[in-house]
């Protein structure tokens, strides 16, 4: 049956982190890379106000998931030396275990994997001329986790990740992640079971970077504007390189989710630059 | 040039505790199981991340000589990847 839910949201650590120490300690190494960024170093109420709008943000989008009622969560993200090194990276990998663990300071995370739906997807790719990577294992990080905690914190359903490469260079265009979300859109409506999707990451940002602590917010406002006018498709028209001028390529994820949904427009979205690093972005598309 | 080594050792540091372990038994004897060039086995030394950017390694690896340096070893970031 058709997509019961499409969304996308922030990935960044300091979402999930405790605002004070913790939120300290991820600045302090940081910035120990990049000491100008530490310029805007937001203040204990500042980090507490963002912690407090982006669970605004991820409730708003649980609600829209809850009430689609998925059997199936998918969730693309990208790794960032977890699973993946330099032996072997895939452009785009389907999780085919049984069970996933991961694990955020003292947050543990453990789901079922619908590996039969990833199944159907790589088939289907075969077939479409998308060649998919594929494994049994993998570790879910923080790309993951940080989502999934507000958004999916008891393990009803079994999720599906998939897996971009936004982090290594090359990194697959805008419009072949567009392909594939069309692709697993087509491989949702001949399924008997109600697919939710999830993008993770982003958005403006340079992590490991000089560049650490500018976010390029105007860019960012583009992209979601774009997406409220249900003009998805036109964002595959982006280069890499644009989007890596913009600190956006993890918006690779999201390139995914916006080829499931293709014109529908975004029906809540929301934006906060944490001052630290990243520009937290929320986007969901109610389709049932 | 690859720094294809100098990466591996920052990934093990990050996802192999026993490699952590050993690095702050005996972070010489570490480095010499890996095929490391001398400027490759300073710029570990001197526990800079910036350094270890300016060979070419990525900045999400980069970060990972910090979980030796006394003052970031309890840093809540290795408590999540």
């Amino acid at each position: 049956m058709p997509l019961v839910s499409a969304m996308a949201a922030s990935h960044a650590p300091n979402i999930l982190l405790e605002p004070g120490a913790e939120w300290e300690d991820f600045m302090d190494l940081h910035y120990s890379m990049a000491p100008q960024g530490s310029g805007s170093r937001p203040t204990l109420e500042q980090q507490k106000k963002l912690r407090r709008d982006a669970e605004a943000a991820f409730t708003a989008l649980r609600t829209d998931l809850e009430e689609a009622k998925p059997d199936v969560l998918i969730v693309v993200a990208n790794d960032q030396f977890v699973n993946f090194f330099w032996n072997n990276i895939p452009t785009f990998f389907v999780t085919l275990a049984d069970e996933v663990h991961g694990q955020f300071t003292r947050h543990n995370f453990h789901y079922r994997n619908h590996k039969e739906l990833g199944w159907e997807i790589v088939r289907a790719g075969m077939e479409r001329g998308i060649d998919f990577s594929f494994g049994e294992h993998i570790e879910l990080q923080h790309t993951q986790n940080v989502p999934l905690y507000f958004l999916l914190p008891e393990p009803k359903i079994p999720i599906l990740p998939i897996y971009v490469n936004t982090w290594v260079d090359p990194a697959p265009t805008p419009k072949r992640c567009y392909q594939v979300g069309e692709l697993i859109r087509e491989v949702a409506v001949k399924s008997p079971d109600r697919v939710a999707i999830l993008a993770t990451g982003g958005l403006s940002h340079f992590p490991g970077s000089p560049r650490i602590g500018e976010i390029d917010t105007r860019f960012d406002h583009k992209l979601l504007e774009v997406m409220r006018q249900g003009q998805g498709p036109s964002l595959a028209d982006y280069s890499v390189d644009e989007l890596l001028k913009a600190g956006d390529t993890e918006f690779l994820n999201w390139m995914v989710v916006v080829g499931t949904v293709g014109n529908a427009k975004a029906t809540y979205t929301c934006y906060m630059p944490d001052f630290v690093a990243t520009g937290w972005g929320f986007v969901s598309w109610r389709l049932c | 040039m690859s720094c294809y080594h100098l990466s591996r050792l920052l990934f093990d540091l990050k996802m192999n505790e026993s490699c952590y372990q050993r690095a702050l038994a005996d972070f010489e004897e570490l480095i010499g199981d890996y095929e490391l060039t001398d400027i490759e086995k300073d710029a570990l030394r001197s526990g800079d991340p910036r350094k270890l950017r300016q060979l070419g390694v990525h900045g999400m690896l980069c970060l990972y000589i910090k979980r030796l340096n006394p003052a970031f070893r309890n840093n809540i970031y290795w408590a999540q990847k």
